[in-house]
């Protein structure tokens, strides 16, 4: 069964090109377009992983990884955080839910691919071990 | 005197005679023993000579010492002392007492020329000293002047403000007495005991019931004639405009590099999937270069509009003025803008009032102010809206005034006061419509800092919004018109 990947972005180019991306990888891609959106997805769908925006309306990306943290049934969900900021997550920030990497915008679509792909495989490694 | 002159030169030959009497008496008349009487005789000439002789000298050193009264008189005069007719055993005086008065002259106009110069040199003094205090008056940084004792030489009014004293009541005070800022006293008095060169050092300024005050405290000593230290200079400049600018330097950074990351994330997405070949089919193909030419349109907008701004708030913006139509400019600023507003069945109206519609400006820049405010009534406002531009001008302000009203989404009254700010974005109408977010900043650079006029804004959320702007009058315009009224 395909991983399934939700995608939370404002930006409808950059949502448009990453499922593009993932389908091609041969993932089931969802999106959303801000974080209230992204939670109501991810509470529905439960998907595998989240690539998610920081600066969003209604609710930022931390503020997304904070209401995932809050939830039994989305706390575990590994989280890739996409900024357009030119400096780094603070302590704080990135203590708040199961946020796995931090991706400075510009990006390279191939590398996050192999960044979703490595972190599904760690979660499955980490879930076998687990059993 | 010339009574005293006869009796003394009486006296003298009556002496004279006597003492030749009685000497001849004790030589010529040898035969003849000497007895009591010729003593007697003898001792008498003897103190009558003496007498004379005194009463001589009396009268000599009466008349050296009226020329030396009547020269001391005169000392100070600049034509040489004489006394007329003195006898000529007086001249070597005389010539004494006239060399005395030269060198007299001589060290009086040295010192007259000393004196001068000291009074120059204070009236120097005095105006430096004015000069001096009038620049630390002046002055934004904080300055104060303890002496060896640490008591307080000099304050200025920057000073008095920062550390919360009287200026008036400082001067000869103890330091610690007018400054209640223990630490800055201790600096201080650590620099006098331990001088070391200029210090520099952070301090923080903390009144009772006030924020506290950043600044940077520079210590330098005046070493006085002994070689110790006679005073300590301390200069405080205040930090808070400094970091002020320095945080929004950075916010504008971080936004702009924001702003711009957007877009070309985009572009480096769409390039790396057209390079991987992932684009299927042609259809898709064009759509990812469409993609990639508008995001590279918005990065260059981005650019020109941060650019142009930095221009205008760094002065250096070139503005062509001249006499601008708004008529003619809102004209063709609809006929623009017009294809856009029918894609969303959007009617643009114009109220133009039948008055003179002419200021002095820019008219390529103030061309760009009304696309900018009628662009944005399109992009906010929903299909079968209405966009309505009017004009108009106030005669009593000499502007011309001219509004954008829509009946679009209207703005939250908490973002009323920042619409204007660079890269600043209502975050729920980034969906609604992309933007650089430096619009209408823009505007309001064009409008307040290059034309002299005014900005603003009104807005009711879910009914709509009106962007006005005023821009002074042509004064060539109307110089012609009194003058047309003068000629008819």
């Amino acid at each position: 069964m395909n991983k399934r990947i939700l995608v939370v972005d404002d930006e409808a180019h950059i949502q448009h090109v990453l499922s593009l991306k993932l389908r091609n990888a041969g993932y089931e891609v969802l999106t959303a377009s801000d974080g209230e959106e992204g939670l109501h997805v991810a509470t529905a769908a439960s998907p595998d992983l989240v690539i998610t925006d920081l600066q969003m309306p209604y609710m930022t990306g931390t503020d997304l990884c904070r209401a995932f943290a809050a939830r039994q049934d989305t706390k575990d969900i590994p989280v890739i955080i996409l900024t357009a900021r030119g400096y780094a997550l603070s302590d704080d920030d990135l203590a708040n839910g199961n946020i796995k990497e931090v991706v400075s915008k510009p990006f390279s679509p191939r590398l996050l691919i192999q960044m979703v792909q490595s972190l599904l495989d760690a979660g499955e490694f980490e879930r076998a071990k687990a059993a | 005197m010339k009574t005293l002159l006869t009796m003394a030169l009486g006296s003298f030959l009556l002496a004279t005679t006597v003492a030749v009497m009685a000497t001849l008496m004790v030589s010529g008349w040898g035969s003849l023993p000497i007895d009591r009487a010729d003593w007697t005789m003898l001792a008498v000439g003897f103190g009558a000579s003496l007498w004379a002789v005194l009463l001589v000298c009396c009268l000599l050193t009466a008349r050296v010492c009226e020329a030396v009264l009547s020269f001391s008189d005169r000392l100070g005069d600049p034509e040489p002392c004489t006394i007329p007719r003195a006898p000529i055993w007086m001249r070597p005086l005389m010539r004494s007492l006239a060399q005395v008065q030269q060198v007299v002259l001589q060290r009086e106009s040295v010192w007259q020329t000393r004196l001068r110069d000291l009074e120059i040199r204070e009236r120097i003094a005095d105006t430096e000293r004015a000069r001096s205090e009038s620049v630390l008056g002046v002055m934004r940084e904080a300055v104060i002047v303890t002496n060896a004792f640490d008591e307080i030489v000099h304050v200025n009014a920057a000073a008095a403000r920062l550390l919360r004293f009287d200026v008036a009541e400082a001067a000869r005070e103890p330091m610690r007495k007018v400054i209640s800022d223990e630490r800055l006293c201790r600096y201080i008095s650590e620099m006098r005991e331990s001088p070391c060169g200029p210090r520099q050092l952070d301090h923080v300024v903390q009144n009772a019931d006030e924020d506290p005050v950043s600044c940077v405290a520079m210590l330098s000593t005046l070493p006085g004639l002994n070689g110790n230290v006679a005073s300590v200079v301390t200069v405080l400049h205040d930090m808070t405009r400094e970091r002020e600018i320095a945080q929004l330097k950075s916010e504008f950074v971080s936004k702009a590099s924001h702003e711009l990351r957007t877009p070309l994330s985009s572009v480096q997405a769409y390039v790396e999937m057209l390079v991987d070949g992932e684009a299927d089919d042609e259809d898709s193909r064009q759509e990812f270069y469409g993609i990639i030419q508008s995001e590279t349109e918005r990065l260059s907008r981005l650019v020109d509009n941060m650019l142009n701004i930095s221009r205008i708030e760094a002065g250096i913006v070139q503005v062509d003025r001249d006499s601008v139509d708004f008529e003619n400019l809102i004209e063709r600023a609809v006929q623009t803008l017009e294809p856009q507003a029918r894609e969303k069945r959007i009617a643009i109206h114009r109220e133009l009032a039948p008055v003179d519609l002419h200021a002095v400006g820019d008219t390529d820049m103030l061309y760009q102010v009304v696309v900018n405010l009628v662009s944005n009534a399109i992009k906010y406002t929903p299909e079968g809206g209405r966009v309505t531009i009017s004009a108009d001008s106030d005669h009593l302000e000499r502007s011309v005034h001219v509004a954008v009203s829509d009946t679009g989404l209207g703005v939250p009254p908490d973002d009323l006061g920042r619409v204007f700010e660079k890269f600043y974005r209502i975050e729920n109408y980034k969906r609604v419509a992309k933007g650089t977010g430096l619009g209408l900043s823009l505007c309001q650079q064009i409008i307040e800092t290059l034309h002299g006029g005014e900005i603003g804004l009104e807005s009711r959320l879910g009914l709509g919004s009106k962007f006005w702007f005023t821009v002074p009058m042509c004064l060539q315009s109307g110089r012609e018109t009194e003058r047309r009224a003068i000629a008819a």
